[in-house]
């Protein structure tokens, strides 16, 4: 009781350290309700995040159904983490996430920084024109869905005209999203198409914050646009950069809603994803306890690229 | 390419005078040119959704004939905006509106209170419950739907509303956005209630939440866009037309041999349409929103 005197300690408390004047009818009511502020978003949290996540590592050594059998359920150890790590179509599901990062990085984050530098410079409407590239931000994925795949449509959608119109219908018509090669690069598009806009606001305050004079100096010096681009522009942004590069590679490694709905993790198992996976292990064949032990993998992929993204950050203050 | 390297020069405008007029029409039709282009997608989802022939929908998307319509007719909407039958999207609808009010109205109110206290209550033991907020917030939704889905079938909430709303109103991304915010305000005006003997629960409704509408607008923003978007888990959590969102009703048009493109397109606008007057209404603070959970995240 004695703490209730003396100023708020630590961190959290800001302002300077002063006396409180309380009166102490008020100090256990006070605490009681403080209580009930914290403890409902504090319980909920616990049960819907804090359990299911500490659950999923014991769930992931048993062999537990979705729906309960009336077999009890057994420990398994490892077995589970053995079967994913030698199932080719684990590995297929790793690699196919990998190569949509790889692929949707440069795509989207380049798109971005291309239109921010666009919205960057003295135009009119600017705030008009950003506000319409930011639409497909807001759009929900199944409706990008919906819109993309007319356009990819085989044989007489957009994208095949459009193909068939620069070549002079010597390639194509190419069946997009049902062609082993072509159905991941095509949902690479669509992504990028639908989430290019966070990265483009994230660009566009990074640019703002470069002071003019670096770019006056730069005139003075003689260089011209490129020269500006390279060596004013591209070394200012290396923190935004690092956050934009890291942001993405998370988003890109939960892949699902338009693998599941467009492609199935087809054809041939050339779009499925980790979230995927999990999710026909989980869902549809209703392993739970093999699919907890692929969400325990995908989150230890989403940690590392977490502590990649702290230990650049911290290096660099 | 080219007017992607002139615009990093922001100060080029200054050095030509002469031809300065020309060329910046020139670049505001440049600009234009590649917005219309971005969001023509957009576009053609509208024009489509007033096509009612679902074959012509698909012969004219590869042509011009796809960015305008000879004769609008809202009979898609009318067809599936009802509330029972094979296509019920007047009730996903509905049901995505309830969800989407109940999750931002209560994760506001719940996530700001746990806020308040975490940055200016006296309970012992905050800072730990903060670590662990903060340790959580790692943690993907993707990774913990399977055994939550397993959690909330024993507890027998399956296919139902509570189950897509009280999982995701508490957050701690959230919590920590609205501490941040908090513990930027001055100290005195703290004291200057306490002095008054206000409770701390008064201190927070009658002091801090109007301070504090524009972080509260974030979260509410961020929040609703995530759950109005939300696909995974309740493609899994609802089994029937109860409680099922729009989302996974849209989705419902694929994997079929034939698909009901009018019906699909219409579906989408119905699903588009209220972000999309939303945002028409408050654009500057949808963008700021995501601006501060990038910097902040």
């Amino acid at each position: 009781m004695s703490s209730q005197a003396s100023p708020m300690p630590g961190s959290a408390s800001p302002g300077s350290g002063r006396v409180e004047y309380r009166r102490k009818p008020l100090i256990w009511g006070g605490r009681l309700q403080e209580l009930g502020m914290l403890l409902p978003a504090c319980i909920l949290i616990a049960i819907f995040l804090l359990v299911p996540f500490l659950s999923s590592f014991e769930i992931a050594l048993t062999n537990q159904r979705l729906i309960p059998r009336p077999v009890p359920v057994r420990f398994v150890g490892l077995g589970n983490f053995q079967q994913i790590l030698t199932d080719p179509a684990f590995w297929q599901a790793l690699w196919n996430v990998t190569r949509f990062t790889i692929l949707v990085l440069p795509v989207q984050c380049g798109f971005a920084l291309a239109i921010a530098l666009l919205l960057n410079q003295k135009l009119p409407f600017r705030n008009f024109f950003r506000g319409l590239f930011f639409l497909p931000a807001i759009t929900s994925m199944v409706v990008v869905c919906v819109i993309w795949s007319t356009l990819f449509q085989y044989p007489t959608g957009p994208f095949n005209q459009i193909v068939g119109f620069l070549t002079f219908g010597l390639v194509g018509p190419i069946d997009w999203l049902g062609d082993p090669t072509w159905a991941m690069p095509s949902i690479v598009l669509l992504s990028a198409w639908q989430a290019y806009g966070f990265q483009m606001i994230v660009y566009l305050a990074g640019l703002q914050n470069i002071p003019e004079t670096l770019y006056e100096a730069a005139e003075l010096d003689g260089a011209n646009a490129w020269q500006r681009f390279w060596h004013v522009t591209m070394p200012s942004l290396r923190q935004t950069h690092i956050f934009v590069l890291i942001i993405t590679t998370i988003q890109a490694f939960k892949l699902f809603t338009q693998v599941n709905i467009l492609t199935q993790g087809g054809p041939r198992g050339t779009t499925d994803t980790l979230v995927h996976y999990m999710f026909t292990a989980g869902f549809v064949d209703q392993r739970l306890g093999l699919a907890s032990a692929v969400a325990i993998l995908l989150f230890l992929i989403v940690l590392v690229v977490s502590l990649v993204q702290r230990f650049v950050v911290r290096d660099r203050r | 390419m080219s007017t992607v390297t002139s615009a990093s020069a922001p100060a080029q405008a200054a050095r030509v005078s002469e031809p300065r007029d020309i060329g910046a029409i020139v670049k505001f039709v440049a600009v234009l040119i590649i917005a219309l282009v971005v969001v023509s997608p957009l576009f053609l989802l509208f024009v489509a959704s007033l096509k009612p022939d679902r074959f012509q929908i698909l012969a004219d998307m590869g042509s011009f004939r796809a960015f305008w319509v000879t004769d609008p007719s809202l009979q898609n909407f009318k067809d599936i905006a009802t509330f029972g039958g094979a296509l019920p999207f007047g009730r996903y609808l509905v049901n995505s509106l309830i969800i989407l009010f109940c999750t931002v109205l209560g994760g506001v109110f719940l996530n700001s209170m746990a806020a308040f206290v975490l940055a200016w209550g006296r309970l012992p033991g905050r800072a730990v419950v903060l670590t662990g907020l903060i340790g959580l917030y790692i943690v993907p939704q993707e990774s913990i739907v399977l055994p939550l889905l397993s959690l909330v079938n024993k507890a027998g909430l399956g296919d139902s509303f509570a189950a897509q709303i009280l999982p995701w109103m508490a957050s701690p991304l959230y919590i920590f956005l609205i501490y941040q915010f908090f513990i930027q305000v001055p100290r005195d005006i703290y004291d200057a209630a306490t002095v008054d003997g206000a409770s701390p629960f008064r201190i927070y409704w009658s002091v801090f939440l109007p301070l504090s509408l524009p972080v509260l607008a974030t979260v509410a923003i961020l929040l609703g866009i995530e759950t109005w978007n939300q696909y995974l888990w309740p493609l899994m959590v609802t089994q029937t037309d109860h409680a099922r969102p729009i989302s996974v009703g849209i989705a419902s048009f694929f994997g079929h041999d034939s698909v009901y493109w009018n019906s699909a397109m219409a579906a989408s606008v119905m699903m588009m349409l209220p972000v999309l007057i939303f945002y028409l209404a408050f654009q500057k603070w949808f963008v700021s929103s995501f601006i501060s959970s990038a910097v902040k995240g």
